[in-house]
């Protein structure tokens, strides 16, 4: 229903433009996003030999510092413009974003001039650093991020995702203007971007005019840029972190570690689904584990499963807060040795049916559309194909992704306990 | 669109002027004979139908904690569907239907929601009928709860206090907002703005399931009943769908006392106190002496976009961008208690640089020491933000409750014209009333000379 409202076109410098019309709606948003995430510290510059290696927390501390221009900062030219402009940076893409209800077409001219023109001083970069301090403390004050990022690196040894995508304190110290000018420079050339805008404009004047700005640029073609990551094996680095923080209750999550990975495209977006539905199958809403742990006091309604599968790396994660993490652990993993026999296809039928009207819901939120479409792309996933990508997974497909996931031999475990 | 040509044609003058009310882009208003309220709006743009009910109460010391538990435990099952499960199972089957129930506090007022999010069916594969399901559910839900032994089921119940219990202490692990909620708390400790939204855990030992069951009852049966519905409505058909399922026989409906506002302030309070934390954190509660009522709430608005709302700000350019002390610092509102709250992240050894920072700012504010560009961008900011609102059925509804419970029934349109015509004098003037109450700082040191505690 949507498909027809989206229309995309290559430009001549490599860059891939989506536009996506929203009839009736006031607000415009739009996405300009690169396929560089905080995994990216380790990779080949094109032309050269030699692998470079940066301090962890670059990308991010790059996304703040593109705001800063010579005429003073970015956000108060989208404040003249009435727009309310944002960003950020995951472990697999950087991306800046505003929304606007009026001067849209400058506020797009601004997001493009903006991202593809760095302005990076010593002096500044080194005020930034108290800014991000503080946004590292922040996050270290925060209970249910550090309880997942000790999960993340209870199952991995040496993949990057296991680091926090903003470094750590001592990591951005060694950042400067040189390094930052050379990862920019890599990864931030149109070849490795993309570009989206949602709502009620005419496709083609858009189309043109981000066709114009781009042409006047002359980018030369960029070429592979080789990225290392190091070789993570298939067994878990732990199988448990436990940590004990200034909180009133623990907190505990579990994680499996995908190992069926390297792929990307359609065959991971139906992994993807197919998890999904398996893990609601099994722990969702109207689950019996669910209502069993619920009933015994070992879960409430924050209690989260939710799963991330990218080209090189996937996990899936249980967990909540709960009065006894070691209890909810055994019975978990004591259900879920049980489980396999009794998921039926009544239950996957329905599940399927829920996803259906999960995603028509999705539409109604240009943010959601535009970071779910984002993060797809960068994992050469058409997000629009979700339904009939969906339509075609069997309850087949679920019984066999169980016995490829759900291993408790490559399961991890992250505590937090009171102090 | 053709649709309502046809019906237009079929049902003569009646059907224009509601579609000129639907233009207007508000509430079209309905009262039932039991005094509940329906406020519908029909659009196009969403590819669901949002519904929510709201149940008014009084925010008393003494019944907070009934108020805040009861949503929780209707959530668990209704006759139809016994258990939460069953329920769930259910609203699968209606094609993933959304359901929530929550507790909200605006001023000293408390208010049960429950919400609904309905797929509309021209999008489904299927015919179908999800709408009235989920209405006919959501009435199952709040008016024929799963009773036995003339009470709650006391299992329901009793897990349903243990979890409310959690959720109360778990303020305690969001440090963020814990500052904030323990600021408010200083600063309206003789005031029932002080009660926490959920409630009081020594509270809880006094409910039983038979106590309960008979509070909601008198809370059903007097108490105001508001139902929200947004979507790709018929006016006709849908409403008198709501209005068949929610007729039902109930006493006077009670009013809900007005909040207080005009406490004055004799003193500057300071509070610290100490945690095992990274960061700092600072709140400071001011009184606003301004509320959504008021006539100069509009200057108020933009007078607080000047000093905290947004990266064009005072207190983001100084402290953050010029300073480098914090990530995030902001000032919001409170607009029924008239209360503002300006917080940030800090080094602790800055606490005396950001306060000096943060205070500087509140005093150009009240000097008039505000720049055109200030001005602008808040005013541009606010009525994007209002523009954007209109688009997110959510926000629409709680614009209009604010406006609702203020005596102060506007549409989206009526805001942003009068956003537009605040000048410098007025946002001067209303500012001049703000008074700093009370400075909480969550800290990680030894509490020095500047604590009380």
């Amino acid at each position: 229903m949507i498909k027809e409202d989206v229309y995309c076109k290559k430009l001549k410098c490599g860059l891939d433009v989506y536009l996506i019309l929203k009839k009736g709606y006031k607000k415009k948003f739009a996405i300009y996003a690169t396929r560089y995430g905080s995994i990216d510290s380790e990779f080949i510059v094109p032309g050269e030999n030699t692998p470079t290696k940066v301090p962890d927390g670059i990308a991010h501390f790059l996304e703040h510092k593109l705001f800063e221009k010579e005429y003073g900062n970015v956000f108060d030219k989208f404040a003249e413009f009435g727009a309310s402009a944002n960003a950020y940076t995951s472990y697999t893409h950087t991306a800046y974003l505003f929304s606007c209800t009026d001067n849209f077409e400058e506020n797009l001219e601004l997001l493009i001039d903006f991202v593809q023109e760095p302005y990076f001083t010593e002096e500044s970069i080194e005020k930034e650093k108290g800014i991000i301090e503080q946004e590292l403390k922040m996050y270290s004050d925060d209970p249910n991020w550090q309880v997942f990022l000790n999960l993340l690196k209870a199952m991995y040894k040496a993949h990057p995702v296991r680091n926090d995508i903003g470094g750590t304190v001592d990591s951005i110290k060694y950042i400067n203007a040189e390094t930052l000018y050379k990862c920019y420079n890599t990864f931030y050339h149109p070849e490795n971007m993309v570009l989206l805008a949602i709502g009620d404009f005419n496709p083609e004047k858009i189309f043109n005019q981000i066709e114009n700005n781009f042409n006047s640029r002359e980018y030369k073609p960029q070429g592979e840029i080789t990225r290392i990551y190091p070789q993570e094996q298939d067994e878990i680095n732990k199988n448990l972190i436990e940590e004990k923080l200034s909180v009133a209750e623990p907190l505990f999550f579990m994680g499996f570690k995908d190992r069926n990975v390297g792929f990307g495209g359609e065959k991971l977006f139906r992994k993807e689904i197919t998890t999904r539905i398996l893990l609601d199958m099994v722990l969702g809403r109207s689950s019996n584990l669910y209502k069993e742990l619920y009933e015994d006091g070992l879960i409430d309604d924050r209690f989260q499963i939710d799963y991330d599968g990218r080209k090189n790396y996937g996990y899936c994660v249980l967990g909540g807060p709960t009065q006894d993490p070691y209890t909810l652990h055994k019975r978990i993993l004591e259900a879920i040795g049980k489980t396999k026999n009794i998921l039926n296809e009544d239950t996957f039928e329905r599940i399927k049916k829920k996803m259906v009207g999960n995603y028509i819901r999705g539409l109604n939120s240009q943010e959601f559309i535009s970071s779910v479409f984002v993060s797809y792309y960068f994992s050469d996933i058409d997000v629009f194909r979700y339904l009939d990508v969906l339509e075609k997974i069997t309850f087949r497909d679920t019984l066999y992704r169980f016995e490829d996931l759900i291993d408790p031999n490559y399961h991890s475990c992250s505590i937090i306990m009171p102090e | 669109m053709g649709k309502i040509i046809l019906e237009k044609i079929i049902n003569g003058s009646l059907k224009i002027a509601k579609e000129e009310i639907l233009l207007e882009n508000n509430f079209v208003k309905r009262q039932l004979n039991n005094g509940i309220k329906i406020f519908a709006q029909p659009t196009k743009k969403y590819t669901t139908t949002t519904v929510k009910v709201f149940i008014h109460q009084d925010l008393e010391d003494d019944i907070v904690t009934k108020t805040s538990l009861l949503p929780f435990v209707l959530k668990r099952g209704c006759m139809r569907f016994p258990s939460e499960q069953k329920m769930r199972v259910y609203l699968e089957e209606l094609y993933g239907t959304g359901f929530g129930v929550d507790i909200i506090k605006k001023g000293e007022r408390h208010i049960l929601v429950f919400e609904m999010d309905i797929v509309n069916e021209k999008f489904l594969p299927d015919k179908n009928n999800i709408l009235k399901d989920g209405l006919s559910l959501l009435r199952d839900i709040i008016l024929d709860p799963f009773i036995e032994n003339g009470g709650f089921s006391k299992d329901y119940m009793n897990q349903e206090k243990d979890i409310l219990k959690r959720e109360i202490m778990s303020l305690f692990n969001n440090k963020m907002q814990y500052a904030v909620e323990r600021c408010f708390q200083e600063m309206c400790r003789d005031e029932r703005y002080s009660l926490y939204k959920y409630g009081k855990i020594e509270k809880l030992g006094e409910i039983d399931e038979k106590n309960l069951y008979e509070y909601y009852l008198d809370l059903v049966n007097s108490n105001p009943i508001d139902i929200y519905i947004m979507g790709d409505i018929d006016l006709d058909k849908d409403l008198s769908i709501i209005e068949e399922i929610f007729d039902f026989s109930r006493g006077k409906v009670k009013s809900i006392k007005p909040t207080f506002v005009n406490k004055e302030v004799t003193e500057e309070r300071v509070f610290f106190e100490r945690q095992k934390v990274e960061q700092g954190k600072l709140s400071l509660g001011l009184r606003t002496y301004t509320t959504y009522s008021d006539p100069d709430y509009y200057p108020f608005l933009m007078a607080n976009g000047i000093l905290g709302g947004g990266p064009h700000s005072k207190l983001f350019q100084n402290v953050r961008e010029k300073a480098s002390l914090a990530y995030y610092v902001f000032s919001r509102i409170e607009k029924t208690k008239g209360l503002m709250l300006i917080t940030s992240g800090i080094e602790v050894d800055n606490y005396e640089k950001a306060l000096n920072i943060i205070k500087k700012q509140i005093d150009d504010l009240k000097s008039g020491n505000i720049t055109d560009y200030e001005i602008d961008s808040t005013r541009k900011m606010l009525i994007n933000a209002f523009k954007e609102a209109s688009d997110n059925p959510s926000l629409v509804i709680s614009l209009y409750l604010d406006g609702y419970i203020n005596n102060r029934e506007e549409s989206i349109e009526d805001m942003i014209r009068q956003i537009q015509t605040v000048n410098k004098e007025e946002i001067i003037k209303v500012s001049q009333k703000l008074k700093l109450d009370t400075i909480y700082f969550l800290t990680n040191k030894e509490v020095g000379k500047a604590g009380k505690q």
